[in-house]
C-alpha cells in the first residue's frame, strides 16, 4: 500500500483540522492498522507538542491542584481499595435476596410473567427492525409508500419490500381496529389481491407486520379492515394502498 | 521522554509527588499552548488546573504505544482551551455580539493577535513562512477545519492542506536544529 496520500492527510489531521470525506478516510485507514501511518501521526503530534514556546504558569495552579488532591481523590488507588469492599457488599446483598426472593417470589412471578412477554416482544420487534435495516441494504429493495384511504384519511404506511426476500410493513396514525376485527395486508398482483399479513395496531396508532415473499413482484400493497381471523380475498374498506406502479 | 511516561506510571498508581514532578515538567507547555488558543491568563490559569486535574484522574489510560507524554498532556490542553473559547464566544453571542463583533471589525483580530504572540516569541512555529504558519495557527490554536481555513484564507482546499503538511515538516527540521 502506498501512504503517500495519507501524509497529508495525516498532517491536516494532526493539527485537528481534518473534515468531511478526508476524515472518514483517514480514520478508517488508521483503524485498519497501519503502522507506518500511526508513527507518522505520533511524529506529527510530538512535533506539535513543542510548537508553542512554553510560558511559566502562574503558581496558585499547581498549589490549586495539589490541595485539590490532598482533600480527596487518588484515582487509581481509590478505585482499587472500593472493589473489595464493593464484592463484600454485593455478596451480602446477593445472600439477603435469596431470602427474600423466597418469600415474595410467588407474588411477583405475575409480574416476571408479563415482564417475559414484554422483553420478548421488545425482542420481536427489535428483530423485525434490524431485518428492516437488512433489507434496506440491498439495492433491489424498493421503499413503497402507503396512503389512508376512506375512513383513515390520516393513516400512513411503508413497505420495504423485495421480491424475493419480502418485506416489512410499518404503518402510523392509524386508528384500532374495532373488536372483532383486524386489519389485513394485501399484495396485489396483475389485479389479484392476496392475503399477506394480519396485524393489530397499538394504542399509539403503530403497527408493524413481516409480509412473507409471494415468488413474484407486487404491483400495489393496500390493506382493508376485516373479521379478526382474516378473510381470502378482501370484503371489507380499503384503509391505506400504494399507488399503482409507474410503468417501467 | 522515558522519565516522563514512568511519571505517568506513578500517577496511576497514586503517587502525589509523582504529579507534582510531572507538572513542573509539563506544565509551562501546555500553558504555552493554552494561551495561544485563550489569550487570556485567568482563563488559561482555569484551563491549566483542569488539564492537569483530568491527567493526574485518567493516568491509568495513558498508552505510551499511542504518544508521548508531551503530546497527551498538550493535545489535551489543546482541546479543553478550544472548548473555553467556544464556550466563551457562545456567551458572548448571546450577550455582547454587537459591540464584540464591531470593536473586532475596528481593530482586526490579526493586530491583537501579533500583540500576543510577541510575547510569546521564540516558538518553533514562528520560523516557518507566514503561510504556512497562519494556516497551522488557524487550525492548531483556533480550531478551525480545513474548510473552513480554506474559506478564511480564500484558498483552494488543495493549498491549504498543502501548507499544513509542508508546515508541519519544516517544524520537525526547525526542531531538529538548537533554537
Amino acid at each position: 500500500m502506498t501512504h503517500e496520500p495519507f501524509e497529508e492527510l495525516i498532517a491536516v489531521y494532526a493539527v485537528g483540522a481534518l473534515d468531511g470525506e478526508d476524515l472518514v478516510r483517514l480514520r478508517a485507514h488508521l483503524a485498519a492498522g497501519c503502522a507506518h501511518c500511526g508513527a507518522a501521526l505520533r511524529d506529527a503530534q510530538d512535533g506539535l507538542a513543542r510548537a508553542a514556546a512554553p510560558v511559566p504558569p502562574p503558581p496558585h495552579v499547581k498549589q490549586a491542584l495539589l490541595a485539590r488532591m490532598a482533600a480527596g481523590v487518588e484515582p487509581a488507588r481509590r478505585r482499587r481499595a472500593w472493589l473489595p469492599w464493593a464484592l463484600a457488599t454485593a455478596a451480602a446483598v446477593i445472600a439477603g435476596a435469596a431470602f427474600t426472593g423466597a418469600f415474595v417470589a410467588v407474588r411477583y412471578e405475575a409480574r416476571l410473567g408479563q415482564m417475559a412477554r414484554e422483553v420478548s416482544a421488545a425482542r420481536e420487534q427489535l428483530r423485525r427492525e434490524a431485518a428492516a435495516l437488512e433489507l434496506l441494504r440491498d439495492p433491489a429493495t424498493r421503499v413503497v409508500a402507503l396512503l389512508g384511504a376512506g375512513p383513515q384519511p390520516a393513516a400512513v404506511g411503508r413497505v420495504i419490500w423485495h421480491d424475493r426476500a419480502g418485506g416489512e410493513l410499518f404503518v402510523v396514525n392509524l386508528t384500532p381496529a374495532p373488536r372483532g376485527k383486524a386489519y389485513e395486508l394485501w399484495t396485489i398482483a396483475g389485479g389479484q389481491p392476496r392475503p399477506a399479513a394480519l396485524f393489530e395496531v397499538d394504542a399509539t396508532g403503530k403497527a408493524s407486520a413481516r409480509i412473507e415473499p409471494t415468488g413474484g413482484g407486487v404491483d400495489v400493497f393496500a390493506v382493508t379492515l376485516e373479521p379478526e381471523r382474516g378473510v381470502p380475498a378482501p370484503t371489507g374498506p380499503i384503509v391505506l394502498a400504494s399507488k399503482e406502479p409507474q410503468p417501467r | 521522554m522515558a522519565a516522563g511516561v514512568e511519571l505517568i506510571r506513578s500517577m496511576a498508581a497514586g503517587d502525589r509527588a509523582a504529579f507534582a514532578a510531572f507538572y513542573d515538567r509539563y506544565a509551562p507547555l501546555a500553558y504555552g499552548v493554552i494561551l495561544k488558543v485563550v489569550r487570556d491568563r485567568a482563563d488559561g490559569a482555569d484551563v491549566l488546573q483542569e488539564v492537569f486535574w483530568e491527567a493526574w484522574r485518567t493516568a491509568t489510560s495513558y498508552d505510551a504505544e499511542r504518544g508521548s507524554p508531551e503530546a497527551w498532556i498538550v493535545m489535551r490542553a489543546r482541546a479543553r482551551a478550544i472548548d473555553r473559547v467556544r464556550a466563551r464566544r457562545r456567551r458572548e453571542e448571546t450577550f455582547v455580539a454587537p459591540v464584540a463583533d464591531a470593536v473586532a471589525r475596528d481593530v482586526g483580530p490579526d493586530v491583537a493577535r501579533q500583540v500576543e504572540d510577541r510575547d510569546l516569541v521564540g516558538a518553533a512555529l514562528d520560523r516557518l513562512p507566514p503561510p504556512q504558519r497562519e494556516a497551522i495557527e488557524l487550525a492548531y490554536f483556533e480550531g478551525l477545519s480545513q474548510t473552513e481555513i480554506a474559506a478564511r484564507l480564500k484558498q483552494p482546499l488543495g493549498t491549504v492542506k498543502t501548507r499544513i503538511r509542508a508546515g508541519l515538516e519544516r517544524l520537525r527540521e526547525v526542531m531538529g536544529r538548537p533554537a
